[in-house]
C-alpha cells in the first residue's frame, strides 16, 4: 500500500512547526501504524535526516503512550483502538493521512508529535490513589461490593490515562479522565475514606493545569480508546456536588 | 472570580433550566392569542395584577439571564484558551452536533432578540392601538421582515435547547447512563417544539387574523 503523510514537525518546546509531506509506499496492509512510521524513520536516518518524533511503549493498546491525531480524530478512526492498535489495513490505499499532535494548552508539544501529559500525572498525584493502611489481607468477603458498582469502577478503571479525551474534546477539558479516575475509586469501599478530599483537589488540579470547561458533546468518549463512558463525567460531578455540601 | 468550572456550568444549567420553564409558560399563555383580542389582553392584565409578584419573577428571570450569559462567556473564553493552536484536520466521531457547536453564537441571536423583543412588547404602549396588546402583536406581524426576524431567533432558541436540556441534567449529575439516550431525545423534543410553538403564533398573526 501507499500513503501520503502529513506529519507535524517541531523541533522544540515553543518553537514554531509546520506540515511536512512524505510518501511511504510498499506498506503491507498488516502492518501497524506505528510500524509504518518506524519504517518512515528508518529511511529518513537513512538519508540523514531527522526521524519523526512519536510517542510508544507497549504497542498492545494498554499502556497510554501512543497518542497522535490521525485525520482530526484522536489514536485515529478506529472504534476503541489505540493509535499503535491500528493497521494499515484500516486505510484505504493512497490516502492522505495528516498527524498531528494532541492539541492543548496543558499539554504543550514538546517535539513533532509528542506532547507533555504530565499534567494528568500531577492531576493523580493531587488524589487519584488511595493512601488507607489495608493491614494483612483479609478474608475476600470481609468487605461486600455490590456487582454493579465492581462492574462500574472497572470499567472506569480501564482508562489507560492516554489523553484521547482532551485530544477528541473541542474545548480540551479533561473531564472524561478526571470523571474515570474518580469514579473508579468512589464505587469502592477503599476509596470511601478519601472520598470528598480526592475529587476536590482533582478537580483544583484540573483547573490549575488549563484544561477547557466539558460542554457534554461527548466526542470523548466516542474517540476513547477504551471506550470510558461520558457517565463517570455525570458521576464526577455528582461527586463534586457532594463534597461541596459535606465541606 | 476564580469559579471551578464545574460551579460555573451548574450555575449555567439551572438558569438555563428555569428559563426553559420560563418559555413553556411563556408559550402557553401566549397561545391565547389565537383565542383573540378578550382572551389575550384578559390574560394580559391577569398578568398586570399579580404586581409585585410579577416584578419578583421579572427580576429573578433577569438575574437568571445575567448568570447564565456570565457563565456562558467564561466558559467559551476559557474553552478558547485551552486549545491555542486549533487542528489542521477538524474531524468528529459523531457526537458533535450543529446545535452542540453553535451555543455561544446561538446565545448571541437570542440575547439580541430579547432585548429587542421586550422593547417592542412590553415598553411600547398600546393604549392607542386598536385591540391594545393583542393589536400590536397582530400589527406587528403583518410586516413580513419581523415574522422572519422573529422565526430566526426561535430556530435559535430551539437550537439552543435542543443541546442545552440535556447537557443541564448532565452537568447537574442527574444522567444515569440508561437514561441519557431518553434524555437525549426529550432535550431534542422540547427544544424544537418550543421552536415550532412560538414560530406559529406570528405566523398566524401574519396570514389570519385583521385588527
Amino acid at each position: 500500500m501507499k500513503f501520503t503523510l502529513k506529519v507535524w514537525r517541531q523541533p522544540a518546546r515553543d518553537k514554531p512547526g509546520r506540515f511536512e509531506t512524505h510518501e511511504v509506499s510498499d506498506v503491507s496492509p498488516d502492518t501497524s501504524f506505528l510500524e509504518m512510521l518506524d519504517i518512515l524513520n528508518n529511511r529518513l536516518e537513512g538519508e540523514s535526516k531527522s526521524p519523526i518524533v512519536f510517542d510508544s511503549d507497549c504497542r498492545e493498546g494498554i499502556c497510554g503512550a501512543c497518542s497522535i491525531v490521525i485525520n482530526g480524530r484522536a489514536h485515529g478512526d478506529g472504534e476503541g483502538t489505540t493509535t499503535c492498535q491500528l493497521y494499515m489495513r484500516n486505510f484505504k490505499d493512497g490516502e492522505t493521512l495528516v498527524l498531528e499532535p494532541f492539541r492543548a494548552r496543558a499539554f504543550p508539544v514538546l517535539k513533532d508529535l509528542v506532547v507533555d501529559r504530565s499534567a494528568f500525572d500531577r492531576i493523580i498525584q493531587a488524589g487519584g490513589y488511595v493512601s488507607v493502611n489495608t493491614g494483612a489481607p483479609q478474608d475476600a468477603n470481609a468487605l461486600p461490593v455490590p456487582k454493579v458498582n465492581a462492574d462500574l469502577a472497572m470499567d472506569a478503571a480501564q482508562c489507560i490515562g492516554c489523553g484521547a479525551c482532551v485530544a477528541a474534546c473541542k474545548n480540551a477539558s479533561a473531564m472524561l479522565f478526571v470523571g474515570a479516575k474518580v469514579s473508579h475509586l468512589a464505587l469502592l469501599p477503599q476509596g470511601a475514606v478519601e472520598r470528598e478530599r480526592r475529587v476536590l483537589s482533582m478537580i483544583e488540579q484540573m483547573e490549575a493545569e488549563g484544561f477547557g470547561n466539558c460542554t457534554n458533546e461527548y466526542e470523548c468518549e466516542a474517540q476513547c480508546p477504551k471506550q470510558i463512558s461520558v457517565s463517570n463525567i455525570a458521576r464526577l460531578n455528582r461527586e463534586f456536588y457532594r463534597a461541596k455540601a459535606r465541606e | 472570580m476564580n469559579l471551578v468550572s464545574i460551579v460555573k456550568k451548574a450555575l449555567m444549567a439551572l438558569t438555563g433550566l428555569a428559563w426553559i420553564g420560563f418559555l413553556v409558560g411563556h408559550l402557553s399563555g401566549n397561545f391565547l392569542l389565537l383565542r383573540g383580542a378578550d382572551a389575550f389582553n384578559g390574560y394580559a392584565a391577569f398578568l398586570a395584577s399579580l404586581g409585585s409578584l410579577l416584578y419578583v419573577v421579572e427580576a429573578a428571570l433577569i438575574l437568571f439571564l445575567l448568570l447564565h450569559i456570565y457563565s456562558g462567556l467564561r466558559v467559551t473564553l476559557e474553552n478558547r484558551r485551552a486549545r491555542p493552536v486549533r487542528y489542521a484536520v477538524a474531524a468528529t466521531a459523531g457526537r458533535a452536533t450543529v446545535a452542540s457547536r453553535t451555543m455561544a453564537a446561538g446565545g448571541i441571536i437570542i440575547a439580541v432578540f430579547l432585548v429587542v423583543h421586550v422593547k417592542m412588547f412590553k415598553f411600547t404602549s398600546h393604549q392607542d392601538v386598536n385591540n391594545g396588546l393583542w393589536g400590536l402583536v397582530v400589527d406587528t406581524f403583518k410586516e413580513p421582515a419581523w415574522v422572519g426576524a422573529y422565526i430566526i431567533a426561535m430556530l435559535a432558541v430551539g437550537m439552543h435547547v435542543s443541546h442545552g436540556l440535556a447537557s443541564a441534567f448532565q452537568t447537574l449529575g442527574l444522567i444515569k447512563p440508561r437514561w441519557r439516550e431518553s434524555f437525549r431525545r426529550t432535550g431534542f423534543a422540547i427544544g424544537w417544539l418550543l421552536a415550532a410553538g412560538f414560530i406559529t403564533l406570528p405566523v398566524w398573526c401574519y396570514l389570519v387574523p385583521t385588527n
